[in-house]
């Protein structure tokens, strides 16, 4: 409102002219499926088969790495390649195959993130294949699962799609050591524990296997590097343009250098970072590999370096920023579906604080933001640490470029997580090097495994089947916790969820361990290893549980509609007795009377259960009314199909709109809110009660990525007024457009949580209106509301701030909006490549003008 | 240390959390119902009556009923359109709190200030943040003046920033009781032609302009001017309006608020006709900027729409 000169806001430059092409380079890409991974992968697994796991993984790295492609970019200052064509994929076989069998001639044109694949690589893919059947990670790990669990999974409980078909991912390895030693540095470590080794010890053979596995999978990551340098001088030698040609004579220099040995200056450290970081993507296609605590590794260099320029450092991030996106990974359609929009979820965490409690903030955390603000791509996500001590300036610097409008970066509060770390049992001097990962999972560094985010268990499902008394689709899916209609208060509603809650994350523990045990048998990963304390010292692979704090975090979702469906019963039937529970279960077993999937995109895809597409409306009806049956009855005779009245819009429309405007979470109202805390602090209480493969627990993230949208598919209607297959509430936000508050009540409904208990992560997102922002007044109310949710012991924040129009606009012209990155949860993603159904929800999400 | 009667009752038409254009930072605002003025482009016209009303809404009614069976005074008919036979209701709210789907919503609640004050802490940390805090509006707040002293007296006792927005038209008695606990006082000057603002507020400007000189000596007064074409909408207006600012104590920021239509349904949501008609369009920024060059000109920072 104030026309005033601004004093907080700095703006900010513009990004080179190289910058800028190398980014139009990364638009411009046609997204590519490439084989040579695959056709390697397949010679090194044929070539090893009488070998020791991890021998045989390290001869596969060794294939890999010293034979791919050497593939130098137009522009590049940063180089190495995980993939021959820009923003394209590789094909990690080894851990699964089947699903892209059934996709072969369906990938180039699937809804979410699809992937040109040429005829030609199509054949080798069928002629490889039959070599892996029976071979993959994945169809172990499915050997090995029970029955309970698949059944949960296939009726969409949970869903374990993402590590059950791709890598683990979610680790921050130890890059400062690379910039300090270099991989010479690994090597000598290995060499010092063979040297110790008692060949009396029955445990020496498997440790030998390990650091000799090692060994030669950094001797070839070193030739890897030197395949570049001579890449770059065979390209410096015919390069007519001498800038270019002075250029790659630098780079050629600084691969011989780094990362084989320790960085010496800020470039050198920036192009050994990234070496280290592109074999972590070739090695396993797990996403989430994120950086961790970027500029508290990379100040030394920095600092050290008397000779950049300021602006020649900020060029060098900046390329490295676009670089992250680069390849990608290319998932399976459902799973591609929850993580929309090519995302690899590499988090680059700023500022924080050290072991002794002291602010980190330094010159390198100011660059990276600018870096964002330049490149504004949706790879790497940034994520910052904000604690009670953290400056001003540094919260104002994050609010210009939230304002930015691309959705990051993303805010954590530091006097939460470390808390909730400390809770888990970590030391109060590691805590406080937290950094968080992937969307919004706090990690230690280089100290941890997480398995975040393997799975999403789906509360708001949960609580449909204990109101069908343990039924779904006409299966008795969980225990029979009693018939709802004949309840009399709402505590036997909580204790009958509560029971079908804990049969449920039995199962999801079961299934996760199955997976976890098919990676620690078939599929360790060697350079990761080498590079997560203390699998050196105790001479185990990650997946054998070296790493020093191992967890698995499956993400519990629709927080905000099983609370607000259970508080909808509550008020509704126990409280004011507007309805009885058996007039609202046929409300709800009738959809409240509407066609399931009206007013829904055409696009019709449903996790794991049978996907129901309809011909037409009268196959919608039927399907709706045996549905209806099925939940009653458990069986369909044509009795009750001649019996049975079918629902019309008005029969149950009163039930409805008094479900419908039940006041929701999100307002700031105690009695409706402690709803959605109790079903969070029930899940998450549950979870820490099991142990999985490598001596760890689990712990529970609450946010779902974009799985809100088709994890809806498989919900039924709710107490609530939600109808059937419509999308949940993203992460812990209230549901779309139920908080007419204003953000500072949704954000204390959102506090009212327990954030400390969800140590793998909650995510809370607020979509702003640019002109509620406008001015330095703007920026320090943002800042005010984040600090206060903070007060509140909020975990995480993140905005999107456009305007309403323009993302209509947007989707309408996709062409000319190729450009627009926004926030979905807990990353951001071109808004034009998300599929319809998820772009309606982010138009639905509240809108908070000020 | 002064006392407080945090049992004094009022009646309070809403209480809005999160507005950052009603004085410094993030603020509550606790809208008084009543008003002595009516005028003509009001925005928000439920709150013109001292007494609660209720607001319906056809698209959200289902027909059910309760209503016609809860009002005892016989004022709720289905077959009424607008539900609510004006001259029978008496605002009691029996048939809101009946009514299953919030078709009927009553406007107007009696709080005392402890109530009040419960739900302004909610946000307490964000006026600490944000260097913002509580701002009375309407109606017109000096309606209720005792009642808005003893709540400002508990503001204050919390270490919160007051503002207030007003009309200026009160007693001289409230103007004394009232802005002793004001910091910053956003108050309306809408025509310095007597008749004219007689004719369009209902009110004489006479009162107006003798307590707008006692508030800016009690308060940090800024002077908002609503925009309102065919009522003030001139260069000539603006100026004698900047000519009476410069008599007034501290003032040193006009506001021009242009006209907008967006009361327009609550109008209809009390079945009442709109009384600027609807032949005049809501004023783009644009055309505020000549009134702005005015206030510019005569040493005034001016916002538009703050």
């Amino acid at each position: 409102m104030y026309n005033q000169t601004s004093m907080i806001a700095k703006g900010f430059t513009k990004p080179t002219a190289r910058v800028q092409r190398l980014k139009q380079a990364i638009y411009d890409a046609t997204p590519v499926l490439e084989v040579e991974r695959m056709v390697l992968m397949t010679k090194a697994y044929q070539e090893s088969e009488d070998l020791s796991p991890v021998m045989r993984r390290a001869k596969a790295m060794e294939k890999l790495l010293n034979n791919m492609h050497v593939t130098i970019r137009d522009d590049e200052l940063i180089v190495g390649s995980v993939t021959e064509h820009p923003r394209s994929s590789e094909i990690h076989v080894e851990l699964s195959l089947e699903w892209l069998l059934d996709e072969l001639d369906t990938i180039s044109t699937r809804p979410a993130d699809p992937y040109y694949l040429s005829e030609e690589s199509k054949e080798i893919i069928r002629s490889l294949a039959p070599y892996w059947k029976g071979r993959t990670n994945s169809e172990y790990a499915l050997s090995l699962m029970s029955k309970e669990c698949m059944d949960a999974l296939e009726h969409g409980v949970y869903d374990s799609g993402s590590y059950l078909y791709g890598g683990v991912g979610h680790s921050q390895v130890d890059y400062g050591r690379i910039l300090e030693r270099g991989y010479e540095g690994v090597i000598q470590d290995c060499e010092a524990e063979l040297a110790k080794l008692d060949r009396s010890d029955p445990d020496c053979i498997k440790k030998e296997q390990f650091y000799k596995a090692l060994m030669i999978t950094y001797t070839a990551a070193i030739n890897f590097a030197h395949r570049y340098a001579d890449k770059a001088e065979e390209m410096a030698a015919v390069e007519a343009n001498p800038v270019r040609k002075a250029e790659l004579k630098q780079i050629a220099k600084n691969c011989r250098r780094v990362p084989q040995y320790g960085a010496t200056n800020f470039y050198e450290a920036v192009q050994s970072f990234w070496f280290v970081h592109c074999i972590i993507r070739i090695e396993c296609n797990g996403y989430s590999y994120s950086p961790g605590p970027f500029d508290r590794y990379m100040y030394p260099f920095y600092k050290m370096d008397t000779e950049i320029s300021e602006e020649f450092a900020q060029e060098l991030l900046d390329c490295l920023y676009v670089k992250f996106n680069d390849s990608a990974t290319c998932r399976d359609k459902i799973t591609a579906q929850a993580f929309a929009g090519y995302g690899m979820f590499e988090q680059i965490a700023l500022s924080g604080m050290d072991e002794r409690g002291n602010d980190i903030t330094n010159d390198v955390s100011y660059l990276c933001l600018n870096a964002a603000a330049h490149v504004q791509m949706p790879q790497p996500s940034n994520g910052v640490r904000i604690s009670n001590q953290t400056p001003d300036e540094f919260l104002y610097r994050v609010c210009e470029v939230v304002r930015l409008g691309f959705g990051q970066p993303a805010i954590f509060n530091d006097e939460v997580i470390i808390e909730a770390m400390m809770n888990r049992g970590i030391p109060l001097e590691v805590a406080r090097t937290y950094s968080p990962s992937g969307c919004v999972e706090p990690t230690i560094a280089h100290f941890y495994d997480g398995w975040h985010s393997p799975a999403f268990f789906n509360l708001a499902k949960v609580l449909e089947i204990t109101l069908h008394n343990g039924m779904d689709k006409g299966v008795q899916l969980g225990p029979k916790t009693g018939d709802v209609r004949t309840f009399t208060c709402i505590d036997q509603v909580v204790d009958a969820f509560e029971t079908q809650l804990q049969y449920f994350v039995r199962q999801l523990v079961d299934n996760l361990n199955c997976v976890d045990y098919a990676f620690k048998e078939k599929t360790p990963n060697t350079f990761q290893s080498a590079l997560i304390s203390d699998c050196i010292a105790k001479g185990k692979t990650v997946q054998e549980g070296g790493a020093r704090y191992n967890w698995t975090g499956p993400q519990g979702i629709a927080v905000a509609d099983t609370g607000d469906a259970i508080y909808a019963i509550e008020k509704n039937v126990f409280i004011d007795k507007k309805f009885t529970m058996s007039e609202l279960m046929d409300a709800v077993d009738h959809n409240f009377g509407r066609v399931v999937g009206e007013n829904q995109p055409t696009y019709q895809p449903t996790c794991n259960a049978a996907a129901p597409s309809y011909e037409n409306e009268t196959e919608k009806t039927i399907y709706e009314v045996v549905r209806a049956i099925l939940n009653k009855t458990g069986s369909v005779s044509m009795s009750d199909f001649q019996s049975y009245a079918p629902a019309t819009a008005a029969d149950y429309d009163a039930i409805y709109r008094i479900c419908d405007a039940t006041p929701s979470y999100g307002n700031d109202i105690d009695e409706v809110d402690k709803y959605a805390a109790l079903v969070a602090r029930l899940y998450c209480e549950e979870l820490v009660k099991y142990r999985n493969v490598r001596g760890g627990i689990f712990q529970a993230a609450l946010f779902p990525v974009s799985g809100n949208v088709i994890y809806g598919y498989d919900v039924g209607a709710l107490p609530s007024g939600r109808l059937a297959e419509t999308p949940l509430a993203d992460g812990v936000s209230p549901r779309p457009g139920k908080d007419v508050h204003g953000p500072t009540a949704a954000a204390n409904s959102v506090s009212k949580l327990d954030h400390a208990l969800a140590s793998n992560g909650t995510l809370y997102n607020q979509k702003y209106l640019p002109s509620a922002l406008a001015g330095d007044q703007g920026l320090m109310n943002l800042a005010a509301v984040i600090r206060g949710y903070f007060d509140r012991k909020g975990m995480e924040m993140q905005f999107n701030v456009v305007d309403r129009a323009t993302l209509i606009a947007a989707q309408q012209n996709p062409e000319q909006y190729k450009n627009l990155v926004v926030r979905v949860a807990g990353y951001s993603a071109n808004f034009t490549k998300l599929a319809k159904d998820m772009q309606d929800n982010i138009i639905a999400r509240t809108e908070q003008d000020f | 240390m002064a006392s407080i009667n945090y049992k004094a009752e009022g009646t309070v038409t809403d209480i809005q959390r999160f507005s950052v254009h009603d004085g410094p930072g993030i603020r509550t605002i606790v809208f008084l119902k009543g008003c002595p003025l009516s005028c003509f482009w009001c925005c928000n016209p439920e709150t013109q009556p001292r007494q609660p009303v209720v607001l319906f809404s056809r698209d959200k009614c289902i027909g059910c009923g309760k209503c016609v069976v809860a009002c005892k005074q016989h004022a709720a008919s289905l077959e009424n359109p607008g539900r609510i036979d004006r001259s029978r209701c008496i605002g009691c709210g029996e048939c809101a709190n009946v009514c299953p789907t919030g078709a009927l919503v009553l406007k107007g609640e009696t709080m005392n200030v402890e109530q009040v004050v419960r739900i302004l802490k909610k946000d307490s940390i964000i006026y600490r943040k944000s260097k913002g805090g509580i701002t009375l509006s309407g109606g017109e707040p000096l309606m209720q003046w005792q009642y808005a002293t003893e709540l400002l007296k508990a503001c204050k006792a919390q270490g919160w920033h007051t503002a207030i927005e007003t009309t200026g038209f009160g007693s001289e008695e409230a103007i004394e009781a009232v802005f002793p606990y004001i910091d910053v006082a956003l108050m309306d000057i809408k025509s310095m032609d007597p008749v004219m603002h007689k004719k369009v507020t209902g009110v004489s400007n006479e009162i107006i302009h003798r307590n707008a000189r006692r508030i800016a000596e009690l308060s940090k007064l800024t002077v908002r001017v609503p925009t309102i074409p065919t009522v003030n909408a001139t260069v000539e207006d603006f100026q004698k309006i900047c000519d009476f600012a410069k008599t007034l104590n501290g003032v040193d920021t006009i506001h021009v608020l242009p006209y907008h239509r967006l009361g327009v349904n609550k109008y209809e949501l009390l079945n009442k006709d709109y009384p600027m008609g609807h032949e005049i369009e809501s004023m783009k920024p644009a055309e505020a900027v000549p009134f702005q060059k005015v206030v510019e000109k005569n040493g005034f920072r001016c916002v538009i729409g703050g």
